[in-house]
């Protein structure tokens, strides 16, 4: 796992809170662990394969989650933002995701992500990777948000 | 008016992508994946198309072009978060229209479909 994947994906999350939420995002930490697995209720997962391959995991708590919803469907009832909350959060990780390929991908590779898959509660029925991760940890005024970052150039 | 069918699996970009057209344009239908875009397609005959690219069943490369072989004057624009060059240029050869990089600016998508029929 190179410590240069985390680049992108900080400035892709800090532009896509900016743009897409009006949120600013800060740094909080950034530690090294051996799979992905998030440590939030509510976790999106992105397949990535192409010059890179792996998976992403974003994560985040309930109340976050519809905090985004709310933030980019202004002017919706309370009730339609629960029902569009997965879809919300799959999009900003989605967006997030493919900001942080372009910077990666460069002037001629080519890296291709799946739909955002979104899960919560416990994450011991998903089958994670067993990479090295990298997991960037960032604080906002809707609350805290987490990406792991399983990436390899190495065949999987 | 012109009609329009947007394709994007993510609902909430639906309906952004429909809060910010509807202004000028008639939205007929959405479609959550390349299959039933096409569906959409045979059935309303748009005058545009807005296209994501990631979407299971069928993603909006393929859909842009099994559309174009059927439909070769039909107007797509892609509005995706994979905007990799090699992507954007596969889109353009391909025939889409325009390609926008998600997130975007409002005007960045009104100014795109205006063009096309400018």
């Amino acid at each position: 796992m190179k410590a240069q994947y985390a680049n992108p994906f900080i400035t892709a999350a800090v532009k896509t809170f900016k743009q897409e939420l009006g949120v600013d995002l800060a740094r909080n930490s950034m530690n090294v662990k051996s799979s992905p697995v998030p440590s939030k209720a509510l976790s999106i997962i992105i397949g990535v394969t192409g010059l890179v391959k792996g998976q992403v995991v974003y994560s985040m708590d309930e109340n976050v989650a519809l905090s985004v919803a709310k933030a980019m469907l202004p002017d919706r009832l309370p009730v339609e933002l629960k029902k569009h909350t997965n879809s919300a959060v799959s999009e900003l990780a989605n967006i997030i995701t493919g900001q942080a390929s372009i910077i990666l991908a460069g002037e001629t590779e080519r890296i291709d992500i799946t739909p955002p898959a979104v899960f919560s509660g416990g994450s011991s029925f998903i089958d994670f990777l067993t990479i090295q991760t990298i997991c960037l940890s960032f604080l906002s005024e809707i609350g805290s948000f987490e990406i792991n970052i399983a990436l390899t150039e190495e065949t999987l | 008016m012109k009609r329009g069918l947007i394709v994007d699996d993510a609902a909430v970009m639906r309906m952004r992508l429909r809060d910010i057209l509807s202004s000028r344009y008639m939205i007929v239908s959405e479609a959550e994946n390349g299959r039933q875009a096409i569906e959409r397609y045979r059935q309303y005959k748009p005058d545009f198309v807005t296209m994501d690219i990631s979407m299971a069943e069928m993603n909006g490369m393929e859909a842009l072009k099994g559309l174009l072989a059927e439909f070769p004057d039909a107007k797509i624009v892609m509005v995706s978060a994979v905007g990799q060059k090699a992507q954007v240029f596969e889109a353009l050869s391909c025939g889409a229209k325009d390609f926008i990089i998600k997130p975007f600016e409002v005007e960045r998508v009104l100014i795109a479909i205006d063009r096309l029929f400018g």
